[in-house]
């Protein structure tokens, strides 16, 4: 046996073990270990308008966190309920569109519109969804795919919801800090509140229907009553951002149903690290202003888009996030066999 | 015909083999016995190939990292680079556990599709010799292979990895939940294929007791490394083996 022959070893740091298993806070090491980088992930976020340079990129940082709700929504759904989605642009349509109604028609003021909206964009999307839900595979995506260019097109064509002008008039927030920091606040509440809802009771039954629907039918349980939950939580996230943005943009049209709205979510996903849900955030923050540099290029951006993608998916597949959280957590050394 | 020594393959930090050793000759039935767990599997995957392609996935996925050492050597050739299509080519086929049979191709579909190597007349003639050791398959040609019974699914599997013209055939767990009976025909059909084809044939199993009748030569796996090697006389002879693999 040939005892030159080393390999590399990958250990978990100490103090990971220390902080995770045993709860051994004991210093301000482990403390800070274990803060330190969601310290850094909500001071980082909060602190973004401040440092942007002018009003154009402070809008842009607000349209990242709306792509970022979507990219949430998306991950919740894809890697922990086992639903490939590609409708965010339905939730942003219908979401939008309830918004705008409720502002622009009723009167209501966006402090209750956009709750209102949520809600009840996720009741209709969720019902919209049911009938494809006992389904494998798929059909979910093909479904999520098809309703936002059927619903931009009935508008297109039957003139109501102002058609293709859209609904003018609406609202906005009172200034751009409370624009920018609701869309942050709204961004970090659902990130921190999904990680906590995937590891309650809930939550891992949910993430079960995931592995393996028949076992938890056995376990006598509703597949499709906890798959419907997860959807009608990931639409409302979906039409939060919605209403959010028919709120910036003061208008609601039919181009909430862009195909940008269910692309650009995924591609975070993958660039981020999947089934990590800080990763689809950190992707957003890092495609959305990329796409806004490269607005000089014209269509030529896509093509910039399309081999950056392509690389992360050949070299990185796993994620940034993935990576990071793996280089935070341990270590590597070569030992000898 | 196969040797492979000092095989080494670790799952992340974890040893699943360790140092283990084990031999083929020419027209032998090889037993390998171990419990769960012992590295039954990843033995098989890593002399078919399997795990360079495992360790690749995983690499690309940012998974375990898959370290396999050692020397695996067939008919006298080196062959621990090869890859596994490679490898099968060569003439070293897996019969994988659970069968992996293409379920929604039907049974003759299945055979084409495992004659992919050999050419238009061995295909032939083969099929009608898996025919023939199998009559069960006759009836079923034009059945879905998900629809099969479990028997029917491994006599297929076996089918299928004779199509590829192996000269070592690996049959991993080929008994794994069958009924005594079922067991009985695939045993013996394993032993005509080594008689009359002349092939070299590598079973493991976790309970050796229905394969001992065929078995030349056999290997006891524990935690990974091969404790135990000799022919089924000098394992039948010692009282521990017998009652842990054996059942007498």
């Amino acid at each position: 046996m040939d005892t030159q022959q080393q390999r590399k070893e990958r250990l978990d740091r100490g103090i990971k073990v220390r902080t995770d298993g045993l709860y051994a806070l004991m210093g301000w090491q482990e403390l800070g270990y274990l803060t330190l980088p969601r310290l850094i992930l909500i001071v980082g976020m909060l602190a973004l308008p401040l440092l942007m340079p002018g009003m154009y990129w402070q809008r842009v940082i607000t349209i990242v966190c709306i792509y970022a709700l979507l990219a949430l929504s998306f991950d919740f759904l894809a890697h922990f309920v086992g639903l490939v989605s590609l409708g965010g642009a339905f939730f942003i349509g219908v979401g939008g569109y309830f918004s705008a109604i409720f502002n622009a028609s009723f009167g209501i003021p966006p402090l209750f519109s956009i709750p209102m909206a949520t809600v009840s964009g996720a009741i209709v999307c969720t019902l919209l969804l049911i009938p494809c839900l006992p389904l494998r595979g798929v059909y979910f995506a093909i479904v999520t795919l098809m309703y936002p260019l059927a619903l931009a097109r009935v508008i297109e064509a039957t003139d109501i919801l102002g058609g293709t002008d859209g609904i003018m008039g609406i609202d906005s927030f009172s200034n751009s800090w409370v624009e920018q920091y609701v869309a942050i606040v709204l961004v970090l509440l659902f990130l921190f509140g999904l990680r906590r809802l995937v590891n309650t009771d809930i939550g891992l039954v949910v993430r079960a229907v995931k592995d393996n629907d028949q076992a938890v039918r056995a376990s006598g349980m509703s597949v499709n009553f906890y798959k419907a939950g997860a959807v009608f939580i990931a639409s409302g996230i979906g039409c939060l951002g919605g209403a959010c943005l028919v709120h910036i943009y003061m208008w609601a049209g039919i181009s909430l149903f862009a195909l940008d709205f269910s692309i650009l979510p995924i591609a975070a996903t993958v660039i981020g690290g999947s089934g990590t849900l800080v990763g689809p955030v950190l992707g957003c923050l890092i495609l959305v202003p990329i796409s806004e540099l490269l607005r000089d290029f014209g269509t030529l951006r896509i093509v910039f888009y399309a081999i950056l993608l392509v690389c992360f998916v050949v070299f990185r597949s796993e994620g940034l996030m993935v990576y990071g959280e793996r280089k935070y957590h341990q270590f590597e050394r070569w030992v000898k066999v | 015909m196969l040797e492979a020594s000092g095989l080494m393959v670790f799952y992340e930090n974890m040893l699943a083999l360790n140092n283990v050793r084990v031999r083929c000759d020419d027209n032998q039935i090889v037993g390998v016995f171990g419990a769960n767990s012992a590295g039954k599997s990843t033995l098989m995957y890593a002399l078919s190939g399997i795990m360079e392609d495992i360790k690749k996935k995983e690499a690309m996925a940012g998974g375990e990292r898959i370290t396999i050492m050692g020397e695996i050597r067939f008919m006298g050739q080196d062959i621990m680079a090869l890859k596994p299509s490679l490898r099968a080519k060569q003439g070293i086929v897996l019969c994988p556990e659970r069968r992996r049979i293409f379920s929604e191709s039907s049974v003759l579909e299945n055979l084409r599709i495992g004659g992919y190597l050999a050419t238009t007349s061995q295909a032939k003639e083969t099929m009608e010799y898996v025919f023939q050791i199998f009559p069960a398959l006759v009836k079923l040609k034009k059945r879905t292979g998900g629809f099969l019974s479990g028997g029917e699914q491994q006599m297929l599997a076996i089918g299928r990895a004779l199509m590829a013209q192996p000269k070592l055939l690996l049959l991993d767990e080929p008994l794994l939940g069958l009924s005594p009976l079922m067991q009985a025909i695939l045993i013996r059909g394993t032993k005509v294929i080594r008689d009359q084809r002349k092939i070299a044939v590598m079973v493991t199993e976790q309970y050796a007791r229905p394969v001992l009748p065929i078995v030349d030569y056999a290997f006891i796996l524990e935690n990974g490394a091969a404790v135990m090697e000799g022919t089924r006389d000098e394992l039948l002879s010692n009282p521990d083996i017998r009652s842990a693999y054996f059942g007498v």
